[in-house]
């Protein structure tokens, strides 16, 4: 699983250098437009390690979002998951919201917080929040009537019990929504920090657009890739973990 | 009158025709009945009409009895965190432990109760699935097509057990065999086509006991009554 991941982005990395290099040959660009091969290994060695830390900054954030819009969007699914009027005011609020570019309001929260690790946090949270809350919503809501109609019959269904099942059986789809988050995360720290923050990857990516070094922002997206693969891959195994212990 | 279906109007939602238009059935007595019919006349319906998952437009259901009558069909499935003996346990009352060996025991069920339900038979999912009810406390039972897939010696014995051990519930067994229906079943009703008037007919089963013979003759003609009705 987590090697997959890793095979799959470095493929696709290689393509996407390799193609500009075809663009870079046949339209005969200098390195200033395009890095050739040596000019990008001067800058993996110049602020690659730098990179690293960055992205790891970057990384800590948007797990810290992911994990509190996580908890977030399950407190308030499952409130939400009845057909009362509280549940289907969540349902619209949540649908119209996440429709949003919720990116659009990072720079009033700027403004208000300043560009310190709360504004990060809080963009990457609200931007992976809202999709969050519209799956969960949505597994919660929808019964599993042949596995729920015993309880209901014998009176014993709980909400606990009911949010047990409907978690245990779409167990892979909650995985997958929120393997997706973790992307969603991650373009979130990194769009706060590339608007304003003055720390993490979107920082150092800002920077290197600024001085227009194409061969520092292809090392910057390895190292995203790379760690964003390394993460997903690391929740795929956590929920299929998860999954096996519990039908133990 | 124990169980009675009166006038009963119900149509799906979206649907123009209607289902049952002034459907009346009743069961007077505890004992293994059967509701009886062919497919999409709304056995399973009325089976949940009766049970209180559907509610009908106009007549009602009186049961005299406590709460509701139980309805559990085939498709059921146990949660898949624990194994089927585990989740046995914990749905069985106390005071019905004795009553579920004795079923498992009956049911032949002793050696898959370390498996989890998905690793089982269709055949050893119904019967579980159809055990968990019976330690329940229930005046009475709809067992839709509750033995289905299970071998039909199995089946026999299944349904002899669960007379001997609960002559004073009612059952209603909805089921497409007939003969086993007309073996078993006391009354059955059965319920025709939307079109065909009475919607449903009442025939007199064989009600074979554990222990008791069967005549075969007098099982042919249940037979050809219940066919001719439907």
């Amino acid at each position: 699983m987590l090697l997959r991941r890793i095979y799959q982005f470095l493929m696709i990395y290689l393509l996407g250098v390799l193609c500009l290099l075809v663009i870079k040959v046949a339209a005969d660009l200098s390195d200033y437009v395009i890095p050739g091969i040596d000019a990008l290994w001067l800058s993996v060695r110049d602020v690659g390690w730098r990179y690293v830390v960055d992205v790891l900054d970057t990384l800590r954030v948007a797990v810290i979002g992911q994990v509190l819009s996580i908890g977030m969007a399950l407190f308030i699914g499952i409130l939400g998951r009845q057909a009362t009027w509280f549940g289907s005011f969540i349902k619209v609020a949540a649908y119209n919201v996440q429709a949003y570019p919720i990116v659009a309001i990072a720079p009033i929260i700027f403004i208000l917080l300043g560009d310190g690790f709360v504004s990060r946090l809080l963009i990457a949270a609200m931007i992976c929040y809202f999709p969050l809350l519209l799956s969960v919503v949505g597994i919660m809501s929808q019964p599993i009537p042949d596995v729920e109609h015993f309880y209901r019959q014998t009176g014993r269904m709980r909400w606990q019990l009911e949010v047990k099942i409907r978690s245990f059986e779409n167990l892979s789809k909650l995985t997958t929504v929120i393997v997706g988050s973790a992307t969603l995360a991650m373009a979130g720290t990194i769009v706060a920090e590339f608007i304003a923050a003055s720390a993490g990857i979107g920082y150092s990516i800002r920077i290197a657009l600024y001085q227009s070094d194409l061969a520092k922002i292809l090392v910057a997206l390895f190292m995203i890739g790379i760690t964003l693969s390394i993460y997903q891959g690391i929740l795929e195994w956590v929920g299929s973990a998860v999954k096996k212990v519990w039908a133990r | 009158m124990l169980l009675e279906c009166h006038n009963i109007q119900f149509r799906y939602p979206g649907s123009e025709t209607l289902l049952f238009h002034d459907l009346h059935l009743k069961f007077d007595t505890p004992g293994f009945h059967a509701l009886f019919g062919p497919s999409g006349v709304g056995k399973s319906s009325l089976a949940k009409i009766i049970s209180g998952h559907l509610v009908p437009e106009g007549g009602v259901v009186r049961f005299n009895g406590k709460g509701r009558p139980l309805y559990g069909y085939n498709l059921e499935r146990l949660p898949g965190w624990s194994s089927v003996g585990r989740h046995l346990d914990r749905v069985t009352p106390g005071h019905h432990r004795a009553l579920k060996e004795k079923l498992v025991s009956a049911f032949d069920l002793e050696a898959i109760m370390d498996q989890h339900f998905s690793q089982l038979s269709l055949g050893q999912q119904n019967r579980i699935n159809l055990l968990r009810y019976l330690v329940q406390d229930f005046d009475a039972l709809i067992m839709d097509e509750s033995l289905a897939n299970v071998d039909e010696k199995t089946r026999g014995h299944i349904l002899l057990t669960i007379k001997t051990i609960f002559p004073d519930v009612l059952f209603l067994y909805i089921s497409h065999n007939v003969v086993e229906v007309a073996t078993f079943c006391r009354d059955i009703q059965v319920l025709r086509g939307t079109h065909k008037s009475p919607r449903v007919v009442k025939v007199q089963g064989r009600d074979c006991r554990s222990g008791a013979d069967v005549d075969r003759q007098l099982l042919q003609n249940t037979m050809l009554e219940i066919m001719n009705a439907a």
